[in-house]
């Protein structure tokens, strides 16, 4: 059985890497698949490193001129902090002049493919090392990406009239449900963690509201990038802080409450303090690795800015101030939010699971 | 303004974790101090991968072996760590190379155009670098899980199986992988968001060619495949370490070792 299973899930990937190289037909941009790449090295003093032009023949995939030969130029200069550097694989959307005949230039590179191998691994490696666990993380994965995609497409129709902030706290709470009923079923244990999950979100999130209310003007400086954006960086902000601890959050709650169902389960006599001792014991061990991780995951996205700067001989502290205050922030919040889950889905798992407990005793 | 913070989170953790948690407080310290050494090192032109695999390693022997002490199962859990580094190693080199996903897309126009482009320094390894350091913390996390929770196993049950103890880490891996697979999701879901309030009225086909989208969803999946690898790997060394004499014998003169210097 398990290896008919594996036979099939390779036979559809390999059904589906072969669509993905082959879906030409499925744009209406022009794509170009280049054939031959001749290369020019300049120095250039404005800039003040070396700069690449590249003499790139093609043949167009798809539309009106499919199977036409057409040539155009691409340059980019030795550090590629913005050009795009054209390899012998690459496709690329291009765009034609007015009269039809040649290549005006490029609008964008064709990405769809890796992007699609990258997800086809992980789907192929969670299912052969996983198995049924496997699927019902995919599954549990899958729901929660609808529903951004519901609430980010619900956002975009009404953009005027809908409080971006209070769509993703309705978001937040459908998907601590969802997530946390999905991978533990109906049960008690599900309910604690469902509670304590909502409302250490509440508090640590009100915390966190609160402090940047009070310290608004000196954030306002951080966020000086974005003034320009096209959109409410405020509350877009606060999104950030809302979201991204939801999962350590989750993770904790649903730690916290199955270990107390069990020590109730197997002592049904136990007392408040030795399940209070026993469930800080185990949030203790999860605690530290869930704070490097939040780090780790979060705050290494300035990278890039930051280099940019530094290369450009900005001072390193200056460019953490300028670049790296706001994500530290964002960080700190949530980890501060973490530390706090702890002792609120104690209170709650035990409020919960006590009560019924008493109940069955009477 | 963040001093306030870490202030906050210092005496929470205090609170909470006493000893522990100020062990946690200083190891969350220093993976910080290794972030900002990493840039410092990369403005002064060193190569971006090859710091970015040191910083993975002192960030590995740190949380590792200090956080949780030198034992088989810590060993394990490190050798772990370093396989599943170099394999996702090879991925990123794939797809960062294949796919052009560069330094910067065209929403950060306005903070490129601050500086001059011409740093000598390539970017692409840059973004190499960092996709190898922000997978470190999960990847660590989630091979410490398996190799301790194996060991436990080992603890309770000396005469079992190499085999056995194998799929008992895999099993264990499996019960922790929907919640890391979740935590990273949200770590990360709010860059989406920011991303489609940008491009508003983008057609689906020029998001998911779109550079920054690329990079976006990239390092999610790299991160989960991460922590999904870490699993067979962990299962397969820590099963193999901790049944082999001479690796026991190694270990415990090490620890002998130190116990000797910190005697001193």
């Amino acid at each position: 059985m398990k290896k008919i299973g594996l036979i099939v899930i390779l036979i559809i990937s390999i059904a589906a890497i072969v669509f993905v190289y082959n879906d030409y037909f499925l744009y209406k941009n022009p794509i170009l698949k280049v054939t031959s790449i001749k290369t020019i090295v300049e120095d250039n003093d404005a800039i003040g490193e070396k700069v690449y032009t590249q003499h790139i023949k093609g043949i167009i995939k798809n539309g009106r001129h499919r199977g036409k030969k057409y040539e155009l130029t691409n340059t980019y200069s030795e550090s590629l902090v913005y050009d795009d550097k054209i390899e012998n694989h690459t496709e690329l959307f291009v765009e034609f002049s007015v009269d039809d005949n040649e290549i005006n230039g490029i609008t964008g590179i064709k990405r769809d493919k890796y992007i699609a191998i990258l997800l086809i691994i992980f789907i192929d490696l969670i299912l052969i090392i996983a198995g049924n666990k496997g699927v019902k993380t995919l599954i549990s994965l899958f729901v929660n990406i609808g529903i951004t995609a519901g609430a980010i497409l619900l956002f975009m129709k009404n953009i005027t009239t809908t409080n971006l902030l209070l769509l993703f706290f309705i978001v937040a709470i459908i998907f601590v449900v969802s997530s946390l009923f999905i991978t533990n079923g109906k049960s008690k244990k599900t309910l604690a963690a469902i509670v304590s999950s909502i409302v250490s979100l509440l508090i640590s999130f009100g915390l966190s509201f609160l402090f940047i209310k009070l310290n608004e003007e000196k954030i306002f400086i951080w966020t000086m990038d974005y003034i320009e954006a096209v959109f409410d960086y405020n509350n877009y902000l606060y999104v950030c802080i809302l979201l991204s601890g939801l999962g350590a959050i989750m993770d904790i709650s649903i730690t916290i409450s199955s270990a107390l169902s069990e020590l109730i389960r197997k002592n049904k006599k136990i007392d408040r303090l030795a399940l209070i001792k026993s469930g800080k014991e185990i949030s203790k061990d999860i605690i530290g690795t869930m704070i490097n991780v939040m780090l780790f995951t979060c705050y290494t996205s300035i990278i890039p800015t930051v280099v940019l700067a530094t290369r450009n001989n900005m001072n390193l502290i200056t460019a953490l101030d300028f670049y790296g205050n706001l994500e530290l922030m964002i960080v700190l919040c949530n980890c501060i939010g973490i530390v706090l889950t702890i002792p609120i889905s104690l209170f709650i798992s035990i409020l919960i699971l006590k009560k019924k407990e008493v109940k069955k005793d009477e | 303004m963040n001093k306030i913070l870490f202030l906050v989170l210092l005496i929470l953790l205090l609170l909470i974790g006493r000893k522990r948690g100020l062990k946690t407080f200083i190891s969350f310290i220093f993976c910080m101090a290794l972030i900002v050494l990493y840039l410092f090192l990369m403005k002064l032109g060193a190569n971006a991968i090859i710091t970015a695999f040191i910083i993975c390693i002192l960030a590995s022997l740190v949380s590792i072996f200090l956080l949780n002490g030198i034992s088989t199962k810590t060993l394990a859990a490190f050798i772990g760590v370093m396989i599943v580094q170099v394999i996702t190693f090879v991925l990123i080199c794939f797809i960062t190379n294949r796919a052009n996903i560069g330094a910067f897309s065209e929403e950060s126009l306005g903070t490129v155009a601050c500086f001059n482009q011409g740093i000598n320094y390539n970017m692409m390894n840059v973004i190499i670098g960092m996709y190898l350091v922000s997978i470190v913390g999960t990847v660590i996390d989630t091979s410490i899980s398996v190799s301790s929770s194996m060991n436990e196993v080992l603890e309770n049950n000396p005469k079992i199986k190499e085999k056995e103890l194998y799929k008992s880490g895999m099993n264990i891996g499996g019960d922790i992988l929907s919640t890391t697979i979740n935590t990273l999701f949200f770590a990360l879901i709010s860059v989406f968001i920011g991303f489609f309030m940008w491009h508003r009225g983008m057609s689906f086909e020029q998001v998911i060619n779109y550079k920054s989208f690329a990079d976006d969803v990239a390092r999610l999946i790299i991160a989960f495949i991460g922590s999904v690898l870490i699993i067979p790997v962990t299962s397969l060394i820590s099963s193999k370490i901790l049944l082999n004499k001479k690796v026991i014998n190694f270990v415990d003169d090490v620890q002998d070792r130190i116990s000797e210097i910190f005697n001193e």
